[in-house]
């Protein structure tokens, strides 16, 4: 027994040896040209595609299709053929119809028709998960034929926007819109994109594979197989697409980040996201009940220091609370510059000459690295005008419960990165400033019956250009009684490898890589 | 610890007596730690049916969902209703996949597993050797550098090391990948089949031989990064079991009636310091599945610890409650597992 012991070990030994040696030579080739290695950050709650409303966006975007897509910023039309060739709207904007592409095949063999594009959004209006809420509007669906479908809506809406969402809007094949979301959960997809699920391991790898049969063909170079390597790691991430073990991430350390571009092998796309972050000041506790004392807040902040801070450069200061590029931005909303002097003026004038003396309250995400770094400026230039913040992290649920806690326990400001479900304004000014019954969404307690009335008609408005100007007066609002500082607008990096051609940013889909308009070569 | 023999028990009867004893403390550790972490992760501000419907739950889907979740009930209601279902092999459902606990634990297990294989039998084939050297050649520089090496084992952060062996034996020479368990294009084009879960040992019982080359060579700097806490350990443990044994009488009767010095240490000397290097080996393997943890994140290995860390960051609390039981259950046995061995190789316990 004793020999043997010590002769076993030392066998075990060689062999580990042996092994590992011969593990270590003749390793990996370099990636081929037909396959795509995306290192990323995004895993999945749900593959559900009517209830999902999260990161798993990346792989959906490329498996589904909806009626309409929202083109990038910059292009010559605002939106973008889908599964729907044209469509049309009634004089009074309640009857919709959409005119279908024939010849549309999905995933299992199930075939496009009106039938399917009524029961995917009869389906996920049913299930209530995700963001089926900007379904509300829509009454009823009808089937004209085969290959026409109608809306009928009980208020207008943009209903071009809301079928081009980016969640709840995705057409499900009929052999599978019967199913539960726990069939989908399982792994299985039935949508009619260029892609496949192949295989989807939690945490780890999911695998996209080219769908032959898509309508769109596939003369172009494209890829036949995709792979998305959950990497949550940012150096690991950047080593990776150094190397070439990735062709395309998400996430570099910001300290690298900067300096991505000059290497030879890599370069760094920016492009404008529909992320926001905003500072909302309690308007239901003192000081922040005071117009005054939150306009000096919003005179206070250092935005160009939190922009380089916070984002690493990759933004700039908001103008007003929708970002830059999306449908509603107002480029002649006000916006408040870093003027101490003029903080201290209204401070004075709101009766606090010489600052005053409780602390406030402020709570930020801790999870949010972003709102780490930028949180110190806070407090700094606050001090400066005689405000005393005392810096809360919290993880975002925490944040969240105490916010809803009514306006005497919560905070007295809160961070708030936000984005909106779809391409309409009415989503961020509903949630974030509508009068609210119950505390949800609304940080700063805002009340006011003018605002709520104003966003409504614009929403409801059947003209566009009727509602960009009801938009234009609710924002001004907001701006000048200031229930909140609005920080910046944030750019989106994504660190690609320079053989990788096609990537177009699109803010409307945030973080979604098209896999279908890029190539390597 | 029990104290766990009576030194006039014998024989396998008894041992399977011990054994039931000790499964049956188990279920007391459990029920206490399950009462613990229940309390506390229900303490923690943050609603569990947000979490599940994701950050922009509407306040209607909210309430439906709390209600269904059982969660308007009192807390010893929902934790009675959590045993129940503990029995039953239940550990609930995670709030961020909406799959089951058990499912997803049993998904990322084998990964760490192999992960902590590897790092163990690292850590037993370089500690004990060491060790033993260590203790023939004490006060030497062998000695002094061995110490040196194992101190550094254990104080150096796995975190550190893992990033500092990626930049040398990736970045800079290029001879192992960065992370991962298999190579991309490896996996696409021949993938592994699934036994049991072991990408080295399956490959090699399919005969996979690009794949289990791939698999080897992703092992290799997770599992010695893993196994550097408990290298240290065991060398130092090694060490001074065996100069307390070299120490004793018989071991110099056996020099002075001419057994070689070879037979010495790795005969005498090792036999029996062995007993306690081997509790430490099996304490070190069960303390490792905590210490995948940060190895995972560093080289994107899907095991246990990524499951874990990301329930963590996202307050999944039916996760992180199945995890911490399944870890009191994996810590007990192994100790039991231990104990065993110990009585079986240990002659003197054996008979008493």
């Amino acid at each position: 027994m004793k020999a043997k012991v010590t002769r076993t070990l030392s066998i075990l030994s060689i062999l580990a040896v042996v092994l590992m040696v011969f593990a270590v030579y003749g390793q990996a080739a370099k990636l081929p040209k037909n396959i795509l290695v995306y290192a990323c950050t995004d895993s999945t709650t749900t593959w559900d595609p009517s209830a999902s409303f999260s990161t798993e966006l990346t792989y959906i975007a490329n498996i589904y299709e909806p009626l309409v897509w929202v083109s990038p910023p910059g292009s010559a039309k605002e939106f973008r053929p889908g599964l729907a060739e044209r469509w049309e709207k009634s004089a009074d904007g309640l009857t919709w119809k959409f005119y279908l592409r024939k010849g549309v095949k999905f995933h299992d063999g199930g075939v496009l028709t009106a039938k399917a594009v009524k029961d995917s959004f009869d389906r996920t209006k049913t299930m209530k998960k995700g963001a089926s809420f900007i379904l509300g509007p829509i009454e009823e669906i009808k089937v004209l034929d085969d290959h026409t479908v109608q809306f009928n809506l009980k208020s207008v809406a943009p209903l071009e926007r809301i079928v081009a969402s980016a969640y709840a809007a995705w057409i499900i094949s009929p052999k599978a819109v019967g199913n539960d979301q726990k069939w989908f959960d399982a792994g299985n997809e039935a949508g009619s994109g260029p892609y496949m699920l192949e295989s989807a391991k939690p945490d780890e790898e999911i695998v996209l594979k080219k769908f032959d049969g898509y309508w769109g063909g596939w003369d172009k170079p494209h890829f036949e197989r995709v792979v998305v390597k959950i990497v949550k790691e940012a150096s690991v991430q950047e080593q990776m697409i150094d190397s070439g073990v990735a062709d395309l991430g998400n996430r570099i350390p910001v300290e690298s980040s900067k300096t991505f571009d000059e290497k030879d092998c890599c370069s760094r796309l920016v492009g404008p996201s529909y992320l926001n972050y905003a500072l909302h000041l309690n308007t239901q506790k003192p000081p922040f009940d005071n117009i005054k004392v939150r306009q000096a807040v919003s005179y206070a902040m250092p935005y160009k220091d939190m922009v380089d801070i916070g984002l690493g450069g990759l933004g700039q200061q908001a103008r007003g609370p929708i970002p830059y590029t999306q449908f509603g931005h107002d480029k002649d909303v006000y916006q408040y510059t870093t003027d101490l002097a003029k903080a201290k003026k209204l401070m004075a004038e709101a009766g606090f000459p010489d600052g005053i003396k409780e602390k406030v309250i402020y709570t930020y995400a801790a999870e949010n690295q972003v709102e780490k770094a930028f949180s110190p400026l806070i407090k700094e230039s606050l001090a400066k005008i005689g405000i005393d913040v005392d810096i809360r992290p919290m993880i975002w649920n925490a944040q969240w419960d105490l916010m809803k806690g009514g306006p005497e326990k919560a905070q007295h400001m809160g961070a708030l990165l936000w984005w909106p479900t779809f391409s309409d304004p009415y989503d961020t000014l509903y949630s974030l400033w509508h009068s609210e019954g119950k505390p949800f969404f609304n940080f700063s307690y805002y009340r006011n019956p003018e605002y709520d009335d104003l966003i409504d008609k614009a929403y409801t408005s059947p003209d566009v250009e009727q509602a960009k100007a009801l938009y234009a007066k609710a924002q001004k609002i907001l701006v000048e009684e200031a229930p909140s500082v609005y920080l910046m607008d944030v750019e989106l990096p994504v660190f690609v490898r320079n053989e990788l051609k096609g990537y177009v940013i699109n803010p409307s889909y945030p973080r979604v890589p098209f896999f279908y308009d890029m190539h390597k070569e | 610890m029990l104290p766990p023999f009576s030194q006039t028990e014998t024989g396998p009867c008894f041992m399977i007596r011990f054994a039931i004893r000790r499964v049956l403390w188990l279920f007391v550790v459990l029920l206490g730690l399950s009462v613990i972490t229940f309390y506390l992760s229900r303490m923690v501000p943050g609603d569990p049916a947000s979490l599940y419907l994701g950050p922009r739950a509407k306040p209607e889907q909210v309430e439906l969902l709390r209600s269904q979740m059982g969660l308007d009930k009192p807390l010893h209601v929902q934790f009675f209703y959590y045993v129940c279902d503990l029995f039953h092999g239940d550990l609930g459902e995670s709030l961020r996949t909406h799959r089951p606990v058990l499912a997803g634990i049993l998904d990322h297990l084998p990964a760490s597993l192999e992960l902590m294989f590897g790092a163990i039998l690292i850590a037993t084939l370089v500690g004990i050797p060491l060790g033993a050297l260590s203790a023939k050649k004490e006060n030497t520089l062998i000695d002094h550098l061995s110490r040196v090496f194992s101190v550094a084992n254990v104080s150096l952060p796995a975190f550190w090391l893992a990033m500092i062996a990626q930049i040398i034996f990736f970045k800079w020479l290029d001879l192992l990948p960065v992370g991962g368990r298999i190579d991309t294009v490896i996996g696409l084009v021949s993938p592994i089949e699934t036994i049991t879960g072991f990408y080295v040992l399956d490959a090699l019982m399919t005969g996979n031989w690009q794949a289990l080359k791939s698999a080897v060579a992703h092992l290799i700097l997770p599992a010695f990064i893993l196994a550097s806490y408990s290298t240290g350990i065991i060398t130092r443990m090694t060490r001074s079991t065996m100069l307390e044994v070299l120490r004793e009488d018989y071991i110099t009767t056996a020099r002075s009636i001419g057994v070689t010095e070879k037979e010495i240490i790795f005969v005498q000397g090792l036999r029996n310091a062995l007993g306690p290097t081997l509790t430490a080996a099996g304490l070190c393997f069960a303390f490792m599945l905590t210490g995948t943890f940060f190895i995972e994140l560093i080289f994107f290995w899907p095991g246990l610890g990524t499951y874990t860390t990301t329930a963590i960051f996202s307050n999944d609390y039916p996760v992180i409650m199945g995890v911490t039981i399944l870890m009191a259950v994996f810590y007990v046995l192994v100790n039991l597992l231990v104990d065993l061995v110990i009585a079986f190789v240990d002659p003197r316990i054996r008979l008493g």
